[in-house]
């Protein structure tokens, strides 16, 4: 009877603090995978490992950072192996824009005042800029900005120093803004343009 | 604090994480340089607009995936209840062997307890009530003074001393002395309804020196007493076999009983 009565409370007790999470899961997931039908499928699997454990969660501690944890270890256990490939050439490319990001040319694009060029950008293209990030970098980025889960969560959740999670994502951060400046200038629209000229008339 | 240490500790002081020590000495840094204070505030906007378009186009959990996982939740219970019923009916189960094991084991204590009290009533020769009777007139005599009634065993050269009302515990006992070529033997009858005494076949114990038969007919129950060794005992009981295993081994040979005349 006691188990029965358990089980039932168990279920409505982990309900009751999951279920607001999925939006968030889901979110994630998206970015991890770049595909609806994978990210539901990691946030299942995940969503029902986090179940099955529930006994082992630690009431009172952070419950939303222990779920992050499953979904990013499911993630690196089961989907990042059908995602190597693709990764592949995003590990090239990381080379290449970390090599960018430290050089002086990185440095000036960052200070360029022509910056708020990034205020036009999309919701898709921001989050089109984040898919591409090498995942690790994307992971931090995903748990930083998308969740604003703190430094210390985030270490807990990918079981890194929070060291490691600084300086990935001040280069996950970097790398970003690099690749939503490249939108920008090759996309450069109405807006930007009447407002460019606005400035230079000023100027002139 | 330089303007490159400072670029180190941009994030995690936009992001809210320094502590104390270190928020100071970056907002005193910034106090003093306009470079990193205009810096500061185009990568803090900067990160907001990340932030605010990265939520605003972030998706929400479809419905069907929704109503999957409550779906999933609820196989996953029904297959825990049936676990926990196995375990339940597991643990009734186990429960029930130790109910029954403990039970068993306190009844044979409480043998132990009965034959030990029968012991030492019938080494303290309280006076009997009848003297010398014959095992039909002790059974007269017993009849109607107990609850049950008392079948008087007759022994092979063995004759009925007398008898009295004397009890076992807090059971009201026939006590019947017996005299055999000298040796005293006593036998209790009491009646066991509630089935505390363990005793089916005849058991032989040891206590204080003597030996102790108990057997059981029906609802009542006979301790004989007696510093007669087992051999001796067997031969006395012939209509009641006693298995070979009933008597330990490592039995020492019985004492004579320091009442014995």
């Amino acid at each position: 009877m006691l188990g029965l009565k358990s089980n039932t409370q168990m279920k409505a007790e982990f309900e009751q603090l999951a279920m607001p999470c999925l939006d968030g899961l889901y979110a994630s997931a998206l970015r991890l995978t770049h595909s609806d039908r994978d990210a539901e499928d990691l946030v299942q699997d995940a969503f029902m490992r986090a179940y099955r454990f529930f006994d082992k969660f630690e009431r009172g501690t952070n419950f939303r950072a222990w779920l992050f944890k499953i979904l990013t270890n499911t993630f690196i256990n089961k989907y990042r192996r059908q995602v190597k490939e693709r990764s592949f050439s995003e590990g090239s490319e990381r080379e290449s824009v970390t090599a960018q990001l430290f050089s002086a040319d990185a440095t000036e694009t960052a200070a360029n005042p022509e910056d708020h060029l990034l205020d036009r950008l999309l919701s898709e293209e921001v989050l089109s800029a984040i898919d591409h990030l090498p995942i690790d970098f994307r992971m931090v980025v995903i748990l930083a900005d998308l969740q604003e889960f703190s430094y210390r969560e985030i270490a807990e959740i990918l079981d890194v120093p929070v060291g490691t999670v600084m300086s990935r994502l001040f280069r996950g951060r970097k790398l970003l803004q690099k690749h939503l400046q490249s939108y920008a200038n090759a996309q450069p629209n109405q807006a930007i343009d009447l407002n460019e000229y606005r400035n230079r008339k000023k100027l002139g | 604090m330089d303007c490159r240490e400072l670029d180190n500790l941009l994030y995690a002081y936009l992001d809210g994480e320094l502590v104390d020590d270190e928020r100071v000495a970056v907002e005193g840094h910034l106090a003093g340089c306009d470079a990193c204070r205009a810096a500061t505030d185009r990568e803090h906007s900067t990160l907001l607009l990340i932030r605010s378009r990265a939520k605003a186009g972030g998706a929400r959990a479809p419905d069907a995936l929704r109503e999957r996982l409550s779906q999933k939740l609820g196989d996953e219970l029904k297959v825990r209840r049936v676990r926990a019923i196995g375990r339940l009916a597991a643990a009734a189960a186990g429960l029930a062997v130790c109910t029954v094991v403990a039970h068993s084991s306190w009844r044979s204590h409480q043998r132990r307890l009965y034959v030990e009290d029968a012991v030492n009533r019938h080494a303290r020769s309280f006076p009997l009530e009848i003297e010398k009777p014959s095992p039909e007139q002790l059974e007269a005599w017993f009849d109607g003074k107990l609850d049950h009634r008392v079948a008087v065993p007759r022994f092979q050269n063995v004759v009925t001393q007398g008898g009295r009302l004397l009890n076992v515990r807090d059971r009201q006992a026939a006590y019947i002395r017996y005299d055999d070529r000298g040796r005293r033997l006593g036998l209790f009858v009491y009646s066991d309804k509630p089935g505390d005494v363990d005793v089916t076949e005849p058991e032989v114990d040891r206590s204080n020196g003597f030996n102790t038969v108990t057997w059981r007919d029906g609802d009542v129950v006979y301790t004989l007493v007696t510093d007669l060794d087992d051999d001796d005992i067997r031969q006395m009981l012939p209509q009641h076999r006693i298995p070979e295993d009933a008597v330990p081994a490592h039995a020492p040979t019985v004492q004579p009983a320091a009442f014995s005349h």
